[in-house]
């Protein structure tokens, strides 16, 4: 048997490649959820500051993707498991609600 | 910077590298074929070879084609899958807006228009039930295109580019977003993985151990057009942003958003619904003169690019006219409204505030309709760097790893190989083909588009399979022959396609060249038998290699390729 030229130090290298596979497949659709949240959550406080609704939904779409890449780089780079998954959950649930309310008090 | 990180970042660009690289390549090669897509279609259509036209005046060439335009066969059977009951004969149906939009570079004129529908629809938030209407028309005359010319430069090449021609509830734009996505993480990544990125826009060693001459031309295509790749893919993404991948006003925000549009119409004084009540059209002419005249006024002269008219018939009826692009970045501008059954003049658009700007030159940038020819062909360079560099990264892939895998039995080098074959030659061998299907097919055979189409798909097929049958090599770390056998089979189909365009046109290159010049049809020409010559040079190189790699004792386990390479899990 030809012995590995790259012994890997701690878990072995399959195991953390498993591991990276499943955070980068659960990361993209939770780092998405986030930035929909956000980005509603944008719309919403633009209009409530007086811009018009379309300057407001294209000042968002510009924003959504420059904070995707570095949420998700960040999300998936990071050694606090915990703190990630706060931030996303706590985004997720917490910035479309926060739209939403927002829009029925301006509506009203 | 941690170790820890600069190797989570090495991952995600492998990975995410590998997995959304073979959707990347169809972007990027359709992508840079659509810089010139009208040309294409010239290419493809030859009734159309003739030159760019001006919007053609309404009231004498529009106006009859408009009322003999009806709602297309295609929409009638998508709608009548919405709407409960059987819809009514489209002679019938009542035409409630059309449009015509043309540029500098079509001597064709695109057409449409949506028909009312009286029906129920299924879908309560499904709003104004219409069906569409469409067609080409030759402006010089005011005749229909036959419908089955697939006009492939527009209507193939370039939304493959953005949906792979999967419409099924937008399943190819949201795989083409992802991989935009992933293709921002990759150079992000790549630009964290490498230490010397100065050096990397001059390091390429060709001679070479492959894996070496590979990486460098990786990096090399990645860092020289660095800019490009990161516009095009955050570009692509902003263009489709608020209709497919955050469609936030349809959704969360609808309500906020309908009480915009009822705002706006009010402020613009342009009605959102129609009165009901019946009402003429005045002379277009006459306010396509007008709208010239202020836009000259404003030092800004030039030719309509958009007509658009709401609410046909009726009382509320608008006339739109939007200024071509030719000569900005926006594609098209200062529109001028006017009340349709009078001409009395409605509205005049103010400049567009700061991210209105803003977000008409970032998608004008992308979708590029100004006249500009230089920058057409560094479009095309810069396209064709981001399809090298994926190709490269595929290569470098297997390369790094095919001496592993042949000891250890693995299948992955000889599947990734396989599959990066086919989507590098063999992708261009679907879209040569399909041309030289497009010369073969008679004129007037009918479905003569979907021929072509199945061409296209079938091609692209049997090259797959082509490289999954000559893989076995590289189980043993050679190099799999499916690369010089494509790369010959592509030469030989770019010149068979320029021989049959000379056979069934007439249009060879001396006379497309310097007797009758006609650019559209020589640069399609001149750039398949460029395509020819590159990839016979290819095929020759990579028998030399083949050889060699043959000949070569059994390598030990390789060695680090040096500098810029860092350690792989």
């Amino acid at each position: 048997m030809t012995p590995d030229p790259m012994p890997p130090a701690g878990p072995s290298a399959s195991t953390t490649s498993a591991k990276r596979w499943l955070r980068m497949l659960l990361l993209l659709p939770a780092c998405y959820a986030f930035t929909w949240g956000g980005v509603a959550f944008g719309i919403a406080g633009l209009v409530a500051m007086g811009v018009d609704y379309h300057e407001a939904e294209m000042a968002l779409m510009l924003l959504a993707f420059l904070v995707f890449v570095p949420l998700f780089l960040w999300a998936f780079a990071s050694a606090h498991l915990l703190r990630v998954a706060l931030v996303l959950a706590g985004g997720a649930a917490g910035l479309p609600a926060a739209a939403w309310g927002l829009q029925r008090l301006l509506l009203n | 910077m941690s170790v820890h990180f600069r190797q989570a970042m090495t991952w995600l660009h492998t990975w995410m590298g590998l997995l959304l690289g073979y959707v990347l390549m169809v972007a990027f090669f359709f992508g840079s074929l659509s810089v010139f897509d009208r040309e294409i279609d010239r290419w493809a259509v030859p009734q159309t070879r003739f030159e760019a036209q001006p919007l053609p005046s309404y009231d004498r060439v529009l106006a009859p084609v408009y009322a003999r335009l009806r709602p297309h066969p295609v929409d009638m059977a998508a709608t009548q899958d919405r709407v409960i009951g059987p819809l009514p004969h489209p002679d019938t149906m009542p035409m409630s807006s059309l449009y015509a939009y043309t540029t500098h570079r079509d001597p064709v004129l695109a057409i449409g228009a949506e028909f009312d529908v009286p029906n129920k629809l299924k879908d309560d938030t499904d709003e104004h039930a219409h069906v569409h209407g469409w067609a080409t028309v030759d402006p010089r005359t005011g005749q229909f295109l036959p419908n089955d010319q697939l006009k492939i430069g527009s209507e193939w090449f370039y939304p493959m580019h953005y949906s792979m021609h999967l419409a099924w509830n937008n399943l190819g734009t949201w795989l083409v977003g992802l991989a935009s996505l992933g293709l921002l993480v990759a150079l992000v990544t790549g630009v964290v993985m490498h230490r010397k990125i100065f050096r990397e826009f001059f390091t390429f060693r060709p001679g070479k151990q492959t894996r070496r001459s590979t990486l460098d031309l990786h990096n090399l295509t990645g860092v020289v057009a660095l800019p490009f790749h990161l516009f095009f893919a955050f570009t692509g993404l902003v263009i489709f942003a608020s209709t497919v991948y955050f469609p936030l006003s349809q959704s969360l925000m609808k309500p906020l958003h309908d009480r915009h549009e009822v705002l706006e119409a009010r402020h613009t004084g342009l009605p959102h619904e129609p009165s009901g009540t019946r009402a003429g059209l005045a002379s277009v002419d006459a306010m396509v003169a007008e709208a010239k005249r202020r836009w000259a006024e404003r030092d800004m002269p030039g030719e309509v690019g958009l007509l658009t008219i709401n609410h046909v018939g009726d009382a509320n009826g608008y006339v739109s006219l939007y200024r071509a692009g030719s000569d900005q970045v926006a594609l098209v501008g200062q529109a001028i409204h006017f009340k349709a059954s009078t001409g009395e003049l409605l509205r005049e658009e103010p400049a567009p505030s700061a991210i209105g700007s803003i977000n008409e030159f970032l998608t004008g940038l992308h979708l590029q309709h100004f006249e500009h020819w230089l920058l057409r062909w560094l479009y095309v360079m810069g396209g064709l760097m981001g399809a090298v560099c994926i190709a490269t990264g595929f290569i470098f892939f297997v390369e790094k790893r095919k001496q592993q895998h042949a000891r250890t039995g693995s299948p992955g080098s000889r599947w990734v190989d396989a599959m990066a074959v086919a989507t590098v030659t063999g992708m261009v061998i679907a879209a040569v083909g399909m041309l030289v299907a497009n010369r073969l097919l008679p004129a007037d055979l009918a479905g003569k588009g979907e021929w072509e189409k199945q061409a296209f798909w079938g091609l692209w097929l049997l090259a797959l399979l082509h490289a999954l049958l000559r893989s076995g090599p590289v189980a043993r770390a050679r190099i799999n022959p499916a690369w010089r056998e494509q790369c010959w089979v592509l030469a030989a189909l770019c010149v068979a396609a320029v021989v049959l365009n000379a056979v069934s046109t007439g249009d060879h290159l001396a006379r497309t060249l310097f007797l009758q010049t006609y650019w559209p049809v020589a640069g399609v020409d001149l750039s398949l038998l460029a395509t020819a010559g590159l990839a016979a040079w290819a095929a020759r190189k990579l028998r030399v290699r083949e050889r060699r790699v043959a000949q070569a004792q059994p390598a030990p386990p390789a060695e680090a390729a040096g500098a810029g390479e860092v350690a792989h899990v």
